[in-house]
């Protein structure tokens, strides 16, 4: 949970912050090597003991037991099992001469007394190592309390063992919103809120829950967080960033949500569609997943060195998201702390080397088919169309008649123009096999010694019976027994609805990463994903149904000073809503959002002249809007220029969809602010929210506030603030009907048109009290 | 009973402690409290610093330094001459050039002339930069391992080829933060040439924030209605209304804080205010009509035309007197891969001016000592010529060997010179300085020991200089 630097030194200053506390904490009588001893060594010495054997300093690995207890060079033994007063390393890290402590003053680390104490605790107790709990094999956990939901067992274990007590479910209203912004990314119509609060029998959250999975917007919502991991955007990036054709993936994304198609399936077609047995056109498509990396088609750029960060970007965003590791790190050398080598990393990168791409792209081409391979998918209409000319060019072809022969000339051209038309989509092939080498110190131009496509070394092995290609890299990443794939895929869905992982650090389960708060719910959830049949929607039912899931999220002075972060969860999550949300509910209370779902993105509200400002030269240099209903579709289809994104999707933490992200920022600005407040978006949403106000909300002013409010909050007014409202909306009004030319030029931002008839003073009134209700903290937020 | 004495902070309260200049908790995002801490606990700076604030007159495209810096007189006789072997040594060029028959050597068309007690050679398309020779550290040495714009300029930006980490402004708006209340710590202003070349496409990334939380990143200021966006009120929104409106809102707000007393709530609160003091901190800074007629003398015709570079610099100097910590402009135009010798002439009458006059102004205005104003661009240009080379005219390809750069104010030692190339100006041959050195010592003459100055991110401990980087000590006062 990103929280901004004052709002820490306000936890740390003025209450226990959870941190502090276990810094204070005695150490621990029996110090477990994952829990206690790992992070340590790991964070202090592994830079120079560690995995990376060309660093490695006095001959000392300090991350393998054997080698830890051995002699090093010096001959002394810097951990004797048993014995702190003879190993070296508690001598060194005890010393007091500058030249001989560890660790050294020029690493910039130290270690606190409780550190050192619990590493002598460690050895005085024998020096067990473990490994890493990340790839030890998922073992199913039995739960606390049988009766209870599972989640809610493991939970509640911990809270009860920290004396803290989980918070009151929140009301309805509360929940539903809550939900169906969390499933569908848009806020909940007011007939669903209502027919939940009137559903009084049994099972009712259940039904609503259900509702939401079958919802064709819970694929939308589900493919913006893939599209971060996947890197998806409309353009190539680099210098030149013209377009590109990726949309058909993305839409291949939202349905396979919605199909609920199940996760290894999932991964199995992104990864290696086109090497299915008879593989489909949508498998094909499919595997766009792995060209969405960016491509250079700046003049006179060496296709070697492209090549290279293509294949590497593949493997990082493969094993970032399905193995969480930070496999980046060891592209040009070993990794630091964890057991990944530069093979590895190579060895990985040879099941991405045999596209049959090129390094560079090339612009004196189409955009659309600059960088192969790509392959044309037909919507039904050309696919008819195209169908429809072979078939006449057949009929007139025996003709040849002058008359004949023009015919179908003139056919032959239309068939051309229609197929130049079909939309294609970039995808994988292994049309192109390559000789992968070990690239020293990552360097394009300084092959090593040669590699062969292998697993890591680490992790378990590739069955002999797996192909050596894309196709067995995929079904050895969703074999039931990998200990990653299913831990990582879970705690990202968890993150998702708690706003934290389990892992807080959901693209890093390695030792730098941080330890899972709740290691055996983790793997409880992990092994049930898998036993499910990687039942993505079952996942999130289980999770949503969860009376942790329903909490209240109000503050506790309790839990606040014990847990600010939330991680123990004694209260609901609460926090600031994606971009995509904020835009999307802003539409939806409006009545202005668009329901349509997949196509080419599209073009809403933007600033002028900021690409002429940032951009030039061979892209696209214009933003041209939409118009209709381009300007109001679901922000996910907002077209995603990686050099100049939409600012006020950047405004609120969007990446820059570059490089693979799992987890987004959460920041609090007067950037964002300035955005809810002046955007034409926001300007046009407030005018057609007042006039739903007028239009729908009943004759008198406290029902037509009130509708207002519940169709952004979907909870009703309480008087004190049904009080600023009215005034606010009396105040407003008086102002108005005083400066008619003021309020005309409100009411003429946007496109969308106003219903004929009404007040201008008094839409322009209420167009500004809805700008209140569309920038309250509460509407922007998930609580 | 509250804990957190600033849940109970009235509105009003705020607003009177934020009217004195240092608000509470608005500082907290986009405006960083002055010496902050860092994560890794160490407060910053590290040390008494020279300099409070950078300005970086970024040349986008990569400027020639064989045309202004870097005099080759010997280059005369070589005139069409191939480049030998021995010099590229098989060193690799573009795509663009690769392909030649030759590579033919094209001596600059323009003289130079020394300048100043230090003697600085400077090109006769630099009038006004020769007046300053005495305050300025010209680095000749500069190399980098980037060959395509993209990849340099993320390097130059960023300390890495690599897209995804943060720009030094982001680094700095994160670890010194803002002066100034009401204004961002980091600011960008771009210009475009006012000739014919070739404008460089940017990229938003290049002030971006990386890993580092998107609230650090750069702020840019545009000419027009909305020198930030979104900044201006809407059509039929007056001040008064938005102020009326805002208070309106911030009732709502607290009564949900009382509620739910989550801090990120009065967050929210203060942050609105920060934005509306914005609305007038901002226009006001960026109005230059109040500006004495002489000022825009200085600057030259062009800084009465919103938007240029003339104009951006005159900004500059209002941003440095307002305390913003770092201020970065992008001039783009330099990337002359043919007919050089015509592009560089306009773009020298679009920067030499304005960027001596901004040295000037800081140095008269007792600025300079405590601001480090950096010119260059993202590398240098090939002494070979690019396409068809005559008496007149020539083309110069990307070349990252060697580029030249200047330094000012700020603790830099004045009048010095760095670095030496070739006869060819190919491969430096003395002090070579990687982009990781110049961050290394920018770093240090704010202050801050580069090596110690450290985010985690995956796990990681990562730095503006990576593993790397010198101090420049010839370099530093």
């Amino acid at each position: 949970m990103m929280k901004t630097p004052l709002l820490r030194a306000i936890f740390l200053g003025l209450t226990v912050g959870a941190l502090e506390a276990v810094a204070n904490e005695p150490a621990p009588a029996r110090p477990g090597f994952n829990r206690d001893i790992r992070p340590i060594l790991s964070d202090a010495c592994f830079h120079c003991h560690g995995p990376d054997q060309n660093t490695r300093e006095a001959g000392l690995r300090l991350d393998v037991r054997d080698d830890a207890t051995s002699a090093t060079e010096s001959g002394a033994v810097a951990i004797v099992p048993g014995h702190p007063e003879k190993s070296e390393v508690v001598r060194r890290i005890l010393s007091t001469d500058e030249d001989d402590r560890m660790p050294p003053d020029r690493s910039h680390k130290s270690l606190t007394p409780r550190q050192k104490e619990v590493l002598s605790h460690w050895i005085a107790q024998g020096a067990e190592y473990q490994n890493h709990w990340a790839y030890e094999p998922v073992q199913r956990p039995l739960v606390p309390t049988p009766n209870d939901h599972p989640v809610d067992a493991f939970i509640r274990q911990r809270l009860a063992t920290e004396n803290l007590r989980a918070a009151e479910e929140a009301d309805r209203v509360t929940l539903i919103r809550r939900a169906t912004l969390d499933l569908t990314g848009l806020p909940p119509a007011l007939v669903e809120v209502d027919a939940f609060l009137n559903d009084t029998a049994p099972g009712a959250w259940e039904r609503v829950i259900d509702r939401l999975l079958a919802s064709p917007h819970y694929g939308e919502r589900m493919a913006i967080d893939w599209l971060d991991a996947a890197r998806y955007a409309d353009t190539n990036g680099y210098q030149v960033d013209r377009d590109r054709s990726l949309h058909p993936w993305r839409d291949w994304v939202i349905q396979a949500f919605n199909e609920n198609k199940r996760f290894d399936q999932f991964t199995l077609e992104q990864l290696a569609g086109d090497l299915l047995p008879n593989a489909t056109v949508a498998q094909r498509v499919a595997t766009g997943f792995n060209r969405n990396h960016m491509i250079n088609e700046e003049g006179g750029v060496t296709e070697e060195e492209f090549l290279a960060n293509y294949t590497a970007d593949r493997v990082e965003t493969t094993a970032t998201v399905w193995l969480a590791q930070t496999f980046n790190c060891a592209r040009c050398h070993d990794h630091k702390f964890d057991p990944l080598t530069q093979r590895d990393f190579y060895s990985l990168k040879a099941f991405f080397h045999n596209v049959s791409e090129k390094g560079a792209g090339d612009y004196a081409k189409p955009a659309n088919v600059s960088s192969p391979p790509f392959l044309p998918v037909p919507g039904p209409d050309l696919a008819a169309k195209i169908s429809a000319i072979k078939t006449d060019i057949e009929q007139a072809a025996p003709d040849q008649s002058p008359e004949g022969k023009d015919r179908v000339a003139a056919l032959t051209k239309s068939l051309e123009e229609a197929e130049n038309a079909v939309p294609v989509t970039l995808v994988m092939d292994d049309a192109m096999p390559r000789d992968t080498f070990v690239l020293l110190r990552g360097a394009f131009d300084q092959p090593g010694e040669k590699v062969t496509a292998a697993t890591p070394a680490i992790m378990p092995p590739m069955s002999d019976s797996l192909p050596r290609n894309r196709l067995g890299l995929a079904r050895w990443l969703v074999d039931p027994t990998h200990p990653l794939t299913a831990r990582v895929t879970v705690n990202r869905y968890w993150q998702m609805l708690f706003g934290t992982g389990l892992v807080a650090t959901a693209e890093d389960f390695g030792s730098q990463g941080e330890p899972p708060s709740h290691p055996e719910l983790l793997d409880w959830l992990a092994a049930e994903f898998i036993s499910s049949g990687w039942d993505t929607k079952a996942m999130l039912r289980l999770l949503v149904t969860s009376a942790t899931y329903r909490q209240s999220s109000k503050f506790t002075p309790a839990a606040r000073a014990r847990d600010p972060d939330n991680r123990l969860l004694a209260r609901g999550p609460r926090f600031r809503l994606p971009g995509e949300f904020v835009r999307d509910q802003a539409l939806a209370a409006s009545g202005l959002l668009v329901t349509k779902i997949g196509g080419p993105s599209v073009k809403p509200y933007h600033p002028p002249g900021l690409y002429e400002q940032i951009t030039e030269g061979s892209g696209t240099t214009v933003y041209v809007p939409g118009t209709g209903e381009d300007l109001h579709r679901r922000s996910l289809y907002t077209y995603w220029k990686r050099s100049v994104p939409n600012p006020a999707m950047m405004l609120f933490d969007a990446p820059f969809r570059e490089t693979c992200v799992m987890r987004r920022p959460r920041t609090n600005t007067p950037l964002q602010a300035l955005n809810l407040l002046n955007d034409p978006t926001y300007v046009e949403a407030s005018r057609r929210l007042a006039q739903r106000m007028l239009l729908e909300g009943g004759a008198s002013t406290s029902s037509r506030l009130t509708h207002g409010f519940r169709l952004v909050t979907a909870r009703h007014p309480r008087p004190a603030e049904m009080t600023i409202l009215t005034a606010s909306l009396e105040r407003t009004l008086l102002d108005f009907q005083a400066d008619q030319a003021g309020a005309e030029a409100l009411l003429h931002v946007g496109e969308a048109p106003t219903q004929p008839g009404l007040n201008a003073a008094e839409l322009a009134a209420y167009t500004t009290v809805a700008s209140t209700l569309l920038n309250l903290d509460e509407t922007v937020t998930k609580e | 009973m509250h804990p957190d004495p600033l849940l109970h902070l009235t509105r009003r309260h705020f607003l009177s402690r934020a009217s004195t200049g240092i608000g509470a908790a608005a500082l907290a995002s986009l405006l960083q409290p002055s010496l902050s801490a860092t994560p890794s606990g160490v407060s910053l700076p590290h040390f008494a610093p020279k300099a409070k604030r950078v300005i970086w007159l970024t040349q986008a495209g990569a400027p020639s330094q064989l045309d202004l810096f870097d005099y080759k007189p010997g280059l005369r006789q070589r005139y069409d001459q191939d480049l030998p072997d021995s010099v590229r040594n098989g060193q690799r060029v573009t795509g663009m050039t690769a392909g030649q028959a030759r590579f033919p050597i094209a001596p600059s068309v323009f003289t130079f002339h020394q300048h100043g007690q230090a003697g600085h050679w400077l090109s006769e398309l630099l009038p006004h930069t020769a007046r300053l020779a005495d305050d300025l550290c010209i680095i000749r040495s500069m190399n980098t391992e980037a060959i395509n714009h993209d990849p340099a300029m993320t390097m130059l930006q960023t300390g890495s080829q690599v897209a995804g980490r943060p720009s030094f402004g982001s680094w700095l708006a994160y670890g010194l933060g803002s002066e100034n209340a009401d204004l961002p710590a980091f600011v960008v202003m771009i210009s475009r040439p006012s000739g014919k070349g070739n404008p460089q496409p940017l990229h938003e990334r290049m002030w971006g924030a990386g890993f580092l939380s998107a609230r650090h990143q750069g702020v840019r200021f545009s000419p027009g209605r909305d020198p930030v966006l979104f900044l201006a009120n809407s059509p039929g929104i007056t001040p008064e209304r938005r102020r009326a409106m805002l208070d309106d809102l911030a009732g709502l707000n607290k009564i949900k804080l009382d509620d739910y007393q989550d801090p990120e709530i009065q967050s929210r609160i203060d942050q609105y205010e920060m934005a509306f003091r914005m609305q007038s901190s901002v226009p006001e800074l960026a109005d230059l009509s109040k500006e004495p007629a002489s000022v825009f003398d200085r600057y030259g015709p062009e800084s009465r035309k919103p938007g240029t570079f003339a104009a951006n610099c005159m900004l500059a100097r209002r941003l440095a007197e307002r305390g913003v910590r770092f201020i970065q402009l992008y001039h783009r135009g330099w990337d002359q891969h043919s007919d050089l010798p015509e592009h560089i002439r306009t773009q020298c009458y679009d920067t030499d001016q304005p960027g001596a006059a901004l040295v000037e102004e800081l140095k008269e205005r007792g600025l300079l000592d405590e601001t480090l104003v950096i010119w260059g661009g993202e590398f240098g240009r090939s002494v070979y010529s690019q396409g068809q080379l005559t008496a007149t005219t020539y083309g110069r390809d990307h070349h990252p060997r060697c580029f030249s750069l200047w330094l000012a104010g700020g603790g830099i030692k004045r009048g010095t010179l760095i670095g030496e190339t070739d006869d060819f100006s190919y491969n430096v041959i003395k002090d070579p300085v990687p982009i990781h050195d110049l961050n290394a010592t920018a770093l240090h003459l704010l202050g801050i020991d580069h090596t110690r100055f450290t985010v985690r991110h995956q796990g990681r401990d990562y730095r503006l200089t990576d593993v790397h980087g010198n101090l420049i000590q010839a370099a530093i006062a």
